[in-house]
C-alpha cells in the first residue's frame, strides 16, 4: 500500500511550469509583505498626514498592498497573464500546476488538482481551529474568577472579536473545505473541478485574509465584537482596518468557491448521474454554495462601508453624522443568518451519507432530506431581523419574523427524521465516523431546543445579549457542526491518506469533546439564564460557579481536540492501511484507487443507480 | 431481526421514550424557576412562564429522539472490523414523512399562537397613567431622569405595580438595556428613542446590565435599581436635588 505521498514521490516532475517552478508560499508571504510595506510608504508619503482620518486610510492601503503582493507572490494570476501576452499552458504546465511528482511541496503551493486543494483546506481548517482555539482558552482563563487578572480589558476585547471571526472561518471551510473539494468531484465522475485555478486561487485567498486576520490582534484595539458593531467599530483602532480587509478579501474567497463548486456539480456530472442519483452530500455541497453566493457579498458591502467611514469620512453607521448602526445590522444579518446554514449545511449532508454507508441501508426519505436542506436554505434569508429583536428596529415587524424563524423547525425536523431514518433497524457499523455521528445528533437536539426559545420574541427580550445566546450558538457549532466535521474526517480521512484515523484515539477525543461540550456551555445557558451578558470580560459574583465550570469544561475540550490533532498527525503515515474502499460504500470516491490518482478515473464511469443499494432484499415497511 | 424482537425493542424505545419525556417535563417545570433571576414584574411572569411551556413542549421531541438514539446504539450496532451485512432497504415511508410533518408543523403553530399572545401581552401598554423615565446611556453609565420633575438619578427607582414606560436613548454608541428581574430589555441607540412598557410587582432591589456590547469596560456597566413603594418613591423624588 502506497500513500499519497509516495505516489507523487514516484512521479516524474513534468517540464513546464515557467515561473510557477519558483513560486511558493515563502514567495508570497515576501510579495505580501514587500507590497504592504510599498503600499504603506506610499500612504504614508502622499496622504494628508493632518487628516482625520489619516492612519486608516494608511492601515488599508497596507492590507491592499498585503492581498496584491501575496496574490502576485503566490502566482495566482501567472497563468492569466501569460495569456495575455500570447502564450498559454501547455499541456506540461498543467501537469505542473496540478502538482505531478512534487511531492509534499505541491501542498505549498499553487497547485490546482483538487485533492491537493482538499488537503490544504484541512490543513487550513485546522490552523485556523487553533488559532481560535487558542484565542478561545485565553478567554476563559480570564473568565476562571471575576476581575481581570490574566489580560487586560482592551486585549481582551480583541480576543473575543479575532475568536469569533476566526472560528467563523474555520468552520465555513471546516466541511465545504476539504471535502467540497476533495470528494465532490470524485462523486460526481469528473477529473476535477470545472476551474481548477479559481479553485487553487480560493484557497491562496483564503491564506491571505487569514494572515491579514491574525495580524489584527497585534496592530491595534479592536472593539467591536466580531459582528463589527456599529457605531462602536469606528471607535477602534486601525486594527479594525485589517480586520475589514480581511473579511472582504475572504468573500472573495469564498465566492470563487462557491462559483466553482455550483459549476462542477451542474456541469461536470460524468454520464447517467442524474440529479436524483446524486450522493446526498453533493446536494448539501451545491445549496450551501449557492446560499453563501447569496449571503457573503453582504458581508463585505457592510465591511466595505465600514472602512469607508473610517476612511473616506462617509457616514453610513456614524450615528453623530446621520448614520444609523441599524444599517449595518440589518445588512451584517442579512449575511449572518444565512451563513450559519453555509456552515451547517455541508456537515448535516455529509452525516446523511456517512449514516447511511455505516447503517447499510439507503438514506431515508432522499426527498425529505433534500426538500429540508433546500427549504432551509430558502427561509434562512428571510430570518435576519430575529437578530435584532432588542434593537428597537422596526418593532411591528416583530410578529413576521418570529413566524419565519419558528418555521425553521419544520426543515430541521426533517433533518432529524431522515437520520433517525436511516439508522432505523440498520446494521450500524459502529467505527470512528458514527460514534462522531450520534455526538451530533445528541447535541443539535440542545441547539435546536434553545433555539426556540431565542425566536420567541416575548423570551429573546431576556435571553438576548446574554451568555444564553452564547451557549446556544456553541452547541450549534462545537456540538453539531464540529461533531460533523470530525466524522466527515474520519470517514473520508482513509481516501486521502490511504489509512485509518487512529480508532483508539479518535474515541478518547471524542469522550474528552462530548463531555467537555456539555460541562462548558451547560454551565453556560446556566450563566445567561442567571443574567450574564455576553462579552463580559469579568462577572458578579453570583456568576462565579458557573464560570468555573465553564472554563474547566473548556480545558476538557482543548484537550479531546489535541488528542484529536495528534491523531491526525500519527495516522497520517503511520495509520493502519485501509485499502481502497474500507467502508465498503457505493459511491464514486471509493471506486477509484487509493491514492487517487491525477485526474480520478482512467475511463469516465457510467452511472445506472445511486449509490445506497446494499444488496438487500426489499422489506415491507 | 425477526418480528418478535422488533415489537419488544419497540416497546422498550416506548418505556425510555416515556422516562426521558417525565425527566424533561420535570426539568422544564422547575429548572427555570430555580435558575432564572426572581421575577420582579408582570413581564417576567410571562418570561418563566413561556420557558416552562416551551421546555414541557419539546421535550417529547427531544425525548424521541434521545430514545430512539440510545435504542439504535443497544439494538442496532454492529461491532467489529468486519462489514456489516446490508440493513433493510427502506427508502421512502409516506406515512412516516406525512406524520412527521404534521406533528413538527403543529407543535410550530403552537409555538407561534403562544409567542404572538404573549408579544401583545409584554408590548401592550395598559395606558393607565404610567410613570415615564427618560434612560440614557453613555460609556460606561446609565442616567435616569423623571420628564416633569427635573430629577435625574445614577441609580434607578420605581414605584410598586404602577406601570413605568422607559424611554431609552444613548449619547455615545450603542448599549443595551436590560432588567434581568423584568424580563425587559431595548438597546440604547444614538440619535433615537426606544421605548418598552413594564409593571413592577415586587419591592426589592435589581440590577441593569448592558448587554450591548459598548468598548472597554462593558463589563462594569451595572447599576442598581430599586422598586419602592407609591409612598417611598414620592418621598424620594421629593428629596432629589432638582436640577435646572
Amino acid at each position: 500500500m502506497t500513500t499519497t505521498l509516495e505516489q507523487a514521490k514516484t512521479a516524474a516532475i513534468p517540464q513546464g511550469g515557467g515561473l510557477h517552478r519558483r513560486l511558493n508560499m515563502a514567495t508570497a508571504m515576501i510579495g505580501g509583505i514587500v507590497f504592504a510595506s510599498l503600499f504603506w510608504y506610499l500612504a504614508h508619503h502622499f496622504l494628508d498626514a493632518t487628516s482625520r482620518t489619516y492612519s486608516d486610510e494608511v492601515a488599508g492601503s497596507l492590507t491592499i498592498g498585503w492581498i496584491v503582493g501575496f496574490w502576485l507572490g503566490i502566482g495566482a494570476f501567472v497563468a492569466p497573464l501569460r495569456w495575455l501576452i500570447g502564450r498559454d499552458n501547455t499541456r506540461a504546465d498543467d501537469l505542473y500546476l496540478a502538482g505531478q511528482g512534487q511531492g509534499t511541496s505541491r501542498y505549498w503551493k499553487f497547485t490546482t488538482d483538487h485533492k491537493v486543494v482538499g488537503v490544504q483546506y484541512i490543513i487550513m481548517t485546522m490552523v485556523l481551529l487553533g488559532a481560535g482555539g487558542i484565542l478561545a482558552m485565553a478567554i476563559r482563563t480570564e473568565l476562571i474568577v471575576p476581575g481581570n487578572h490574566f489580560v487586560n480589558q482592551q486585549v481582551y476585547n480583541g480576543f473575543i472579536a479575532v475568536h469569533g471571526m476566526l472560528m467563523i472561518l474555520a468552520l465555513i471551510v471546516a466541511v465545504a473545505g476539504p471535502w467540497g473539494n476533495f470528494v465532490v468531484p470524485i462523486m460526481c465522475g469528473a477529473r476535477d473541478m470545472a476551474f481548477p485555478r479559481l479553485n487553487a486561487l480560493s484557497l491562496w485567498t483564503l491564506v491571505g485574509a487569514a494572515g491579514l486576520l491574525l495580524t489584527t490582534l497585534a496592530v491595534g484595539s479592536l472593539t467591536m465584537g466580531w459582528v463589527v458593531l456599529e457605531p462602536i467599530a469606528d471607535q477602534a483602532g486601525v486594527g479594525m482596518d485589517f480586520f475589514a480587509m480581511a473579511i472582504i478579501v475572504f468573500t472573495v474567497s469564498t465566492t470563487v468557491a462557491g462559483v466553482n463548486t455550483i459549476c462542477t456539480i451542474l456541469t461536470m456530472r460524468t454520464k447517467g448521474m442524474t440529479l436524483a442519483r446524486l450522493p446526498i452530500f453533493v446536494w448539501g455541497a451545491i445549496i450551501a454554495a449557492a446560499l453563501g453566493l447569496y449571503a457573503f457579498p453582504y458581508f463585505s458591502l457592510v465591511e466595505a462601508q465600514t472602512l469607508m467611514d473610517r476612511t473616506f469620512s462617509t457616514s453610513f453607521f456614524v450615528a453623530n453624522a446621520g448614520g444609523t448602526g441599524w444599517l449595518q445590522a440589518n445588512l451584517f444579518w442579512l449575511m449572518g443568518h444565512p451563513e450559519v446554514y453555509v456552515i451547517l449545511l455541508p456537515a448535516v449532508a455529509a452525516l446523511f451519507e456517512i449514516a447511511a454507508v455505516m447503517s447499510r441501508k439507503p438514506v431515508f426519505s432522499y426527498r425529505s432530506a433534500v426538500a429540508g436542506m433546500t427549504g432551509l436554505a430558502g427561509l434562512s434569508i428571510l430570518v435576519w431581523a430575529h437578530h435584532m429583536f432588542t434593537t428597537g428596529w422596526a418593532p411591528t415587524l416583530g410578529g413576521p419574523f418570529m413566524l419565519t424563524t419558528e418555521l425553521i423547525s419544520i426543515p430541521t425536523g426533517l433533518f432529524f427524521l431522515v437520520l433517525i431514518g436511516t439508522l432505523w433497524r440498520g446494521n450500524i457499523w459502529m467505527k470512528l465516523p458514527t460514534i462522531w455521528m450520534f455526538g451530533f445528533i445528541a447535541n443539535f437536539i440542545i441547539a435546536g431546543v434553545t433555539g426556540i426559545y431565542l425566536s420567541d420574541i416575548p423570551l429573546d427580550d431576556q435571553l438576548h445579549g446574554t451568555m444564553f445566546v452564547t451557549a446556544h450558538f456553541h452547541y450549534v457549532f462545537v456540538g453539531s457542526v464540529l461533531f460533523g466535521a470530525v466524522s466527515a474526517l474520519a470517514f473520508w480521512y482513509p481516501k486521502v491518506t490511504g489509512r485509518f484515523l487512529n480508532e483508539f484515539m479518535g474515541r478518547i477525543s471524542f469522550w474528552l469533546t462530548f463531555i467537555g461540550v456539555q460541562v462548558t456551555f451547560l454551565a453556560m445557558f446556566a450563566s445567561g439564564l442567571r443574567g450574564m451578558p455576553r462579552r463580559y470580560s469579568s462577572y458578579a459574583f453570583i456568576f462565579e460557579h458557573t464560570n468555573l465550570m465553564t472554563t474547566i469544561g473548556a480545558y476538557i475540550i482543548m484537550a479531546g481536540m489535541l488528542v484529536l490533532l495528534g491523531a491526525v498527525i500519527t495516522s497520517w503515515n503511520k495509520g493502519e492501511p485501509a485499502g481502497p474502499n474500507p467502508w465498503h460504500a457505493n459511491s464514486l470516491e471509493w471506486m477509484v484507487p487509493t491514492p487517487v490518482p491525477l485526474e480520478n478515473f482512467e475511463v469516465l464511469p457510467v452511472i445506472t443507480e445511486d449509490p445506497y443499494n446494499y444488496g438487500e432484499e426489499l422489506v415491507r415497511s | 431481526m425477526s418480528t418478535s424482537t422488533n415489537k419488544q425493542s419497540l416497546k422498550g424505545m416506548l418505556w425510555t421514550w416515556a422516562a426521558l419525556t417525565v425527566i424533561g417535563v420535570i426539568i422544564g417545570l422547575y429548572a427555570p424557576a430555580w435558575i432564572m433571576p426572581k421575577s420582579m414584574s408582570n413581564n417576567m411572569h410571562l418570561t418563566i412562564l413561556t420557558m416552562v411551556v416551551f421546555t414541557v413542549a419539546a421535550a417529547p421531541v427531544a425525548a424521541g429522539v434521545y430514545a430512539t438514539a440510545l435504542f439504535a446504539l443497544t439494538r442496532w450496532t454492529h461491532k467489529g472490523n468486519d462489514v456489516p451485512s446490508a440493513g433493510p432497504a427502506v427508502r421512502e415511508n409516506a406515512m412516516v414523512v406525512t406524520t412527521w410533518l404534521v406533528v413538527s408543523t403543529l407543535l410550530t403553530v403552537f409555538l407561534l399562537i403562544w409567542g404572538l399572545g404573549a408579544l401583545a401581552v409584554d408590548n401592550g401598554s395598559t395606558g393607565k397613567n404610567p410613570l415615564v423615565v427618560d434612560v440614557t446611556g453613555q460609556q460606561w453609565v446609565w442616567s435616569f431622569s423623571y420628564p416633569g420633575t427635573h430629577v435625574s438619578s445614577p441609580d434607578l427607582y420605581l414605584p410598586l405595580n404602577r406601570e413605568v414606560e422607559f424611554r431609552v436613548t444613548a449619547l455615545d454608541v450603542t448599549h443595551g438595556f436590560w432588567i434581568a428581574n423584568m424580563g425587559v430589555q431595548v438597546d440604547a441607540n444614538v440619535g433615537t428613542i426606544t421605548t418598552i412598557h413594564t409593571t413592577p410587582d415586587k419591592l426589592g432591589t435589581f440590577d441593569i446590565r448592558c448587554t450591548q456590547f459598548c468598548g472597554l469596560n462593558h463589563a462594569f456597566m451595572v447599576t442598581e435599581g430599586h422598586v419602592l413603594t407609591a409612598q417611598q418613591f414620592t418621598s424620594w423624588l421629593a428629596s432629589q436635588p432638582q436640577r435646572a
